[in-house]
């Protein structure tokens, strides 16, 4: 039999599939019947992972930079380049843009690397960093870095909110095991802007103003308030901070939530009933451009605190992980301020601790997120290590063109590479054993199941190389060896190992002596602590559509051009969907509803010009029903969109969900 | 009929003699996670013929997942172009094969080679095949092969078909080359008696479907009419749309689907060399039906969704693979994320007549 069992690498679901080769090719994939969370199912992306594991469309040889172009070179020569060009810039010019893509073991060394080696903090993942808003609310909160509940209680759940996020098609999976819930009998509702399939499928559906969520889980949390449905023994057993949560209600007129959130007072409100009346209850939602911003994700964790549905069967607030080891980022302290298991920097005890398995000093200098340096002019950054950037789009292009250095380390050709001095392959996510953690924080074991091309690294190794060469001494025998040290220093990871692993469909973090089996969600029972209402905002604004621009923008993904295709674009069935879709909309599309088109006189895919305070782009329109009047949504897929219009709103995307911009949209 | 007995001890000398001549196929139960598949034996010793029924049909053993048909090499600089078909010609042996699978690879036999145009490249690996089938004596949890006139045992097509009698296997002969694998083993003849043993063992069989096969409460045949004559409301149709995915699942694991996408690809080890490849494609991507020029006759999902039902269900296809296309096998059950496999999809067909 030719059929090696791994773990899906596109989305943060962590469907488990099985992989078959031939002559140390893959050539096909299918779906693993008992994993316990893809239950023999995968998406359009992971039936077709396949064609993208066999692409030609790789780096094979390390590269540099020679007359304008590039010249093959070696590892030993490349690597030199790169510690060389490091060495001559002091800690506060150095920055490491890590893939949420890569494995835990190879964030690991590569936020060893830059702490160890470079002596920087400039460390932060690329794409969809959003998540942090997520897991720094869960954490105040609970503790728990992480979804507190588990993809397998979905079906245990009495009510499930999906606020803002399209799970049908960012991870489908985990759509598709709420739409089974939806079907045995649970109430699930959608909170979105768009008519999204979930909404489609979900018993009942608020269709909020964009920019409005959060006033509407107000809302929720108001009528459950003022109608005493919330759980009293549970907020005073387990809880601590309602106090200041309910200063936010009276600031909130009833007369004006429907205006503001275009959605009947009654709606929610008999929403809230259902929410308090259930015995479990769960939100999905996810953070970052497309999803909520920190402030409202901090009300929906107090909402569901205040319903009492947190740390119970059946109970969750769970933040949903676009890519699929967003989560693993994280946890291997991928960010400025983090060390593993999200163990704060600035702690002495911890950073000591680290400072000793590693035999060298941690930097105590505040680091700074890449994208942060990037985007401000009087930033001191001047030598970026990018590894397997994720998008197909390169963002801040100026800046970086403005750097001195660039090193690009990756397994799949990327317009990134364009902007390196030294490019360094490494082997992809099947060629070497690799763990990935998934977002329910279950961490998985994915066997080797090519080996790499000849004379190709994989990660792991590439990075103890430069380690080497930066005069560090790395003595890792295998990639298991860099679990152990993570287990050594991780106190959620402690009683990981890749044997532990090697049976079964992966564990749950915390995996301690206390849970040696993993926690497949958080248990109030076993908390130890008083949760802590989140500390929110109180202020409502919402966005508003003026006389000048009377659209409300919100933008976001789209099924097959999903993070703008670097993976896709290496596939063929996938990449087919793609460009359909482009050649139906070359120019990326608005989404109006056919009312709208009718007032701008326009058709599905004519061209129309989006002008907004800040700038405009001409994009064709795509009529639908799923938007209201006088909303539009825009798919970031196409490169001109980003550069040209969404950059120019940094400051508004930075905000997440608020992300809404008012719009003027014009017949050409 | 020419029949025989196999003792269930020996019954891998099968598979054994079959490994001289060709490479065996069969199902083996992957001891990590307890999933069947219908794999390459490496070993045949590795083929369990009591396996639950396999999680994959046997149809990438003919039509692979992603296969190279082709390799060509283009010179620019004379202007000719090389080209090489590049087919998988060992012969090949399917041994366990269940009677949906058998009937699903005939429905693919008719649509790559009973037409007007006959497919190479699938002829390659289908001719000089061996089949082994095995009756289902129980069924499992998902299966309705009882609606669509495939099993629990099969009738054509195979060479060897084997029943489990309890002690020994009834082993029935289906082609010459059957008989000839039954001479080469000296089995022992069989009688009336075992046929009835044989036919009993089939009763049984459709009599647990009430109890076991739970899944599946289809009613194809009436189905089947209101779907070829179209009858079928367009709610109907936009409730299953509504549900759909779009990952392609249920073509991909159907034993009778057959569509596929040709993608030429670069090969990187050499200027002007490309790799023809044949995948597998599905009607549930809103790009297959696409025409050049941007039209889409079947653009909204619950069109492309109605368009799998209709192969699957009509009388039409039917003139196409002399059966039904659903063989009952309810893997699309088993990996629909909409839970819209077919069972359910005729249980909401249903619903329109029953209420």
């Amino acid at each position: 039999m030719n059929q090696k069992p791994g773990v899906c690498t596109f989305c943060g679901t962590g469907c488990g599939h099985f992989i078959g080769t031939e002559n140390n090719r893959i050539t096909r994939v299918y779906p693993s019947q008992n994993h316990p969370v893809s239950k023999g199912r995968l998406c359009v992306r992971g039936w077709n992972i396949h064609e993208l594991l066999d692409t030609p469309e790789r780096i094979k040889k390390p590269l540099v930079r020679a007359d304008g172009g590039f010249k093959e070179s070696s590892y030993d020569d490349a690597v030199a380049r790169l510690v060389d060009a490091l060495k001559k810039y002091p800690p506060e010019s150095i920055g490491f843009l890590a893939s949420p893509r890569s494995s835990n073991e190879e964030q690991y060394l590569l936020m060893k690397l830059a702490r160890a080696a470079f002596k920087t903090n400039n460390i932060s993942l690329d794409s969809d960093s959003g998540h942090r808003a997520s897991l720094n609310v869960l954490h105040a909160g609970t503790g728990m870095a992480g979804m507190l509940g588990s993809i397998e209680e979905i079906r245990k759940a009495e009510f499930i909110l999906v606020a803002g996020i399209d799970i049908t098609r960012q991870n489908p999976i985990i759509g598709s095991e709420i739409h089974m819930a939806r079907r045995a009998g649970a109430m699930v509702v959608t909170l979105d802007s768009r008519r999204t399939q979930i909404a489609k499928l979900s018993k009942k559906f608020l269709q909020v103003k964009p920019g409005a969520n959060r006033l509407a889980v107000l809302a929720l949390a108001k009528t459950i308030y003022d109608e005493n449905l919330s759980d009293a023994a549970f907020l005073s057993a387990h809880t601590e901070g309602f106090e200041k949560f309910r200063h936010a209600f009276g600031l909130l007129p009833d007369n004006e939530v429907s205006d503001r959130t275009g959605i009947p007072a009654e709606e929610i409100k008999a929403v809230a009933r259902d929410l308090a009346k259930a015995k479990s209850a769960m939100v999905f939602f996810s953070s970052g451009i497309s999803g909520l911003d920190e402030d409202t994700i901090g009300f929906i964790y107090n909402l569901f605190l205040m319903a009492g549905k947190v740390g119970k069967e059946g109970c969750g607030v769970n933040p949903v992980a676009g890519l699929n080891n967003l989560q693993g980022g994280y946890d291997m302290g991928i960010a400025p301020d983090l060390l593993t298991g999200f163990q704060a920097l600035e702690d002495t005890a911890v950073a000591k601790k680290f400072s000793a398995e590693w035999k060298a000093d941690v930097p105590a200098a505040t680091g700074a997120p890449i994208y942060t340096l990037l985007s401000d002019p009087s930033s001191k950054l001047k030598a970026l290590v990018v590894v397997d950037h994720d998008e197909g789009i390169v963002r801040y292009a100026d800046a970086i063109k403005k750097l001195d250095f660039v090193a690009y380390i990756g397994a799949f050709k990327n317009p990134f590479a364009e902007y390196a001095h030294v490019v360094l392959p490494i082997a992809t996510y099947v060629q070497e054993d690799a763990t990935f953690t998934n977002t329910e924080r279950r961490i998985q074991y994915s066997m080797k199941k090519i080996e790499p091309e000849e004379g190709l690294l994989p990660g792991w190794k590439l990075y103890a190389m430069i380690a080497g060469k930066a005069g560090l001494s790395w003595k890792y025998a295998k990639v298991s060896d860099v679990m152990d040290e993570i287990a050594r220093l991780t106190p959620t990871y402690a009683g990981v190992s890749h044997a532990k692993l090697s049976a079964g469909f992966g564990m749950q973090w915390p995996v301690d002596e206390k849970n040696p089996q993993g926690t497949r969600r958080f248990d109030i029972a076993q908390a130890g602590r008083k949760l802590s209402f989140y500390k929110v905002s109180d202020v409502f604004e919402v966005p508003a559509a003026k006389e000048q621009f009377p659209f409300l923008l919100m933008v976001g993904k789209a099924q097959h051009f999903w993070h703008q295709n670097n993976l896709m674009k290496k596939t063929h069935i996938p990449m087919r969907e793609y460009n359909a879709t482009l050649m139906d909309y070359p120019e990326g599309y608005v989404e109006i509803c056919p009312r709208s088109a009718k007032e701008i006189g326009v058709r599905d895919r004519w061209p129309v010009r989006v002008v907004s305070p800040h700038g405009e782009m001409r994009v064709d329109v795509k009529v639908s029903e799923d938007v209201k009047p006088n909303t539009a949504y825009a798919p970031y897929f196409v490169q001109e969109m980003i550069s040209r219009f969404l950059l120019g709103h940094t400051e508004v995307l930075r905000q997440g969900e608020d992300a809404t911009i008012p719009v003027r949209i014009e017949k050409v | 009929m020419t029949m025989f007995l196999i003792k269930k001890a020996d019954v891998g000398k099968i598979a054994q003699e079959l490994g001289r001549e060709y490479q065996v196929y069969g199902p083996m139960i992957e001891k990590g996670s307890g999933q069947t598949f219908f794999d390459r034996a490496e070993d045949v010793a590795e083929i369990n013929l009591s396996a639950p029924i396999p999680s994959n049909p046997p149809k990438s053993v003919v039509f692979p997942q992603m296969e190279r048909i082709l390799s060509y090499e283009y010179d620019r600089t004379k202007n000719t172009v090389k080209m090489e078909p590049d087919y998988e010609v060992t012969p090949k042996a399917l041994v366990g094969l269940r009677p949906c699978d058998l009937a699903g690879m005939l429905c693919l036999d008719r649509f790559f080679m009973g037409q007007e145009f006959v497919d190479e490249v699938y002829l390659n690996h289908r001719k000089k095949m061996f089949i082994v089938t095995n009756t289902c004596v129980t069924p499992f949890k998902q299966c309705f092969c009882v609606c669509t006139d495939s099993g629990p045992a099969a009738g054509e097509g195979y060479d060897l078909n084997l029943t489990d009698l309890g002690k020994e296997y009834l082993v029935e002969v289906g082609s010459e080359k059957g008989a000839a694998l039954a001479a080469k083993l000296s089995l022992a003849p069989a009688n009336d008696s075992h046929l009835a043993l044989k036919k009993e063992k089939v009763d049984q069989s459709i009599a647990m479907f009430e109890d076991i096969a739970v899944d599946s409460k289809a009613w194809v045949s009436r189905v089947m009419n209101r779907v070829t004559t179209g009858f079928v409301k367009d709610d109907v149709w936009e409730y299953i749309g509504d549900q759909c995915f779009e990952c392609g699942a249920c073509t991909f694991v159907c034993p009778s689907c057959s569509c596929f996408n040709i993608a030429d690809v670069n090969n990187t080890d050499c200027a002007g060399c490309a790799d023809r490849l044949r995948t597998w494609d599905s009607c549930s991507y809103e790009g297959y039906s696409r025409m050049a020029g941007g039209h889409n006759p079947r653009k909204p999902v619950e069109d492309r969704r109605n368009k799998r039902f209709f192969c699957k269900l009509s009388y039409s296809q039917m003139k196409k693979y002399l059966r039904p296309g659903c063989v009952g096998c309810g893997r699309c059950a088993w990996v629909c994320p909409g839970d819209i496999g077919l069972p359910n999809v005729v249980t909401y067909v249903r619903r329109e007549i029953t209420g």
